[in-house]
């Protein structure tokens, strides 16, 4: 057996902290790894930042609507993603949710803010690049793009010869290796709380919930999910965490899940998903492939 | 279509009061000075807080305190930008407040050499995400302050 060695890192990016913990025969060059892996996140940040007027998607959301806008390869293959997810979930998942949330005062306004228009039909992908079929079409990645990142940073780790690994970016993870590694959900009505522990190995787990911030309040704030068709806050549910494959597929069904509730299970099934939601009053729901956690619980 | 299950939390499984803490010390001062300078030797200008290292960089350490939560982190600058941000020490208390003496305590001498056994073994969280507006305002004072430091 060759020696071990292990390394944990943190940077703040994609508006949070992400976090990379990893370990790898002494061959492996550890700092090299994290750095390349941290420099995918930092990438997936600029090609997909709704606040960044130079990223990707800032310049899809400029001029889509007067035709098609070259994107680099990552940033179509999550369109594509969110696009596969938009029909399969019944349009439940949806991109174009933006104009809602800058109405709601959740991302900032930009130039061309009119009306709230959310029809992710309207997204045209072909030949790499983007367009809009109707006007007044402004997307957020807002719903996948961590999950995204988190997929990439994982790619990089292994074909750096990392044997394990965990990449969370603030809540929105993947572990990959052998070992399995042990991670604690957060109680989304009380985020100073945590619910329970679950094993995850070579897989990926993502949650949704009320934003909160620790620095400065006790108290879960307002839920950050809206329903593209109703057009209201998510309420009914307060959070959901999902185990997929991918965290790309994670990260977006916790949305679904959080939208959709008990209905999602088919879906879930194919995207080979299994999930936790937790009902506003507190009550526990899990689908019947969920990861035992009773067991592990701390 | 396979159907939901109901499932009650153990009261045992919920972790608030008992559980401390969620402590993670990433590096210390000197690791993140040799990460972000690795050729360079560097002299302390403000005690502290601010290096001044031999290629012209600056580093900047920095923190954000709130009640339940501590982040210590560093800001290396090159020729007037920021060219990486490191978390050096995370912590999140459950149940008490980051500022008292006592819950502070049971991190002296802890270094990234010897990690934290703190409490339960509260390695990874997965929850609604934490935002790092603090941090990344925090990096714009810093780059305000110390950006064009001679």
């Amino acid at each position: 057996m060759e020696t071990c060695a292990s390394i944990r890192r943190a940077r703040p990016l994609l508006g949070t902290f992400v976090d990379i913990a990893a370990s790898a025969s002494v061959r492996c060059d550890l700092p090299q790894a994290l750095d390349a892996a941290f420099d995918a996140i930092a990438q997936v940040h600029r090609l997909m930042s709704f606040h960044n007027a130079e990223s990707d998607l800032s310049r899809v959301n400029r001029g889509a609507s007067a035709g098609a806008v070259p994107v680099h390869p990552w940033t179509y293959q999550v369109l594509q993603t969110a696009a596969d997810l938009n029909t399969r979930s019944g349009g439940i998942f949806d991109v174009t949710v933006a104009p809602l949330l800058q109405d709601k005062g959740l991302l900032p306004k930009n130039d061309t803010a009119g009306e709230v228009r959310v029809c992710g039909e309207a997204v045209l992908l072909e030949g790499g690049a983007v367009r809009f079929r109707t006007p007044g079409i402004q997307i957020d990645l807002g719903g996948i793009a961590k999950g995204f990142a988190v997929d990439r940073a994982v790619d990089v780790l292994k074909s750096h010869g990392v044997a394990n690994g965990l990449v969370n970016a603030g809540g929105d993870l993947a572990a990959f290796g052998a070992e399995p590694q042990r991670v604690q959900i957060r109680n989304p009505s009380n985020p100073r709380e945590l619910l329970y522990a679950v094993a995850i190995a070579d897989a990926a787990l993502a949650s949704s919930g009320r934003g909160f911030d620790l620095l400065d309040h006790d108290k879960a704030g307002e839920a950050a999910v809206w329903d593209p068709h109703s057009r209201r806050q998510v309420r009914s549910i307060a959070g959901a965490s999902v185990r997929a494959p991918s965290c790309t597929i994670a990260d977006a069904m916790t949305k679904i899940v959080m939208i959709g509730g008990e209905s999602t299970s088919s879906l879930l099934q194919e995207y080979r998903a299994s999930a936790l939601l937790v009902l506003d009053g507190g009550e526990v729901r899990i689908t019947p492939d969920w990861p035992d956690g009773v067991s592990l619980a701390a | 279509m396979t159907g939901w299950m109901r499932w009650t939390v153990p009261a045992a499984a919920i972790v608030s009061m008992a559980a401390p803490a969620y402590a993670v010390q990433y590096l210390t001062v000197e690791e993140a000075q040799k990460a972000a300078f690795p050729s360079a030797h560097l002299t302390e200008v403000q005690s502290g807080r601010v290096w001044k290292a031999s290629n012209g960089g600056i580093f900047v350490l920095d923190h954000v305190i709130g009640k339940h939560l501590y982040i210590d982190y560093a800001v290396s600058i090159e020729g007037g930008r920021v060219r990486r941000v490191d978390i050096l020490e995370y912590r999140e208390s459950y149940g008490g407040e980051i500022r008292s003496p006592s819950w502070l305590a049971q991190f002296v001498g802890k270094s990234a050499s010897s990690p934290l056994q703190v409490g339960s073994d509260i390695r990874n969280i997965s929850g609604a995400t934490l935002s790092s507006l603090h941090v990344t305002e925090g990096v714009k004072r810093v780059l305000a302050a110390y950006g064009n430091l001679r």
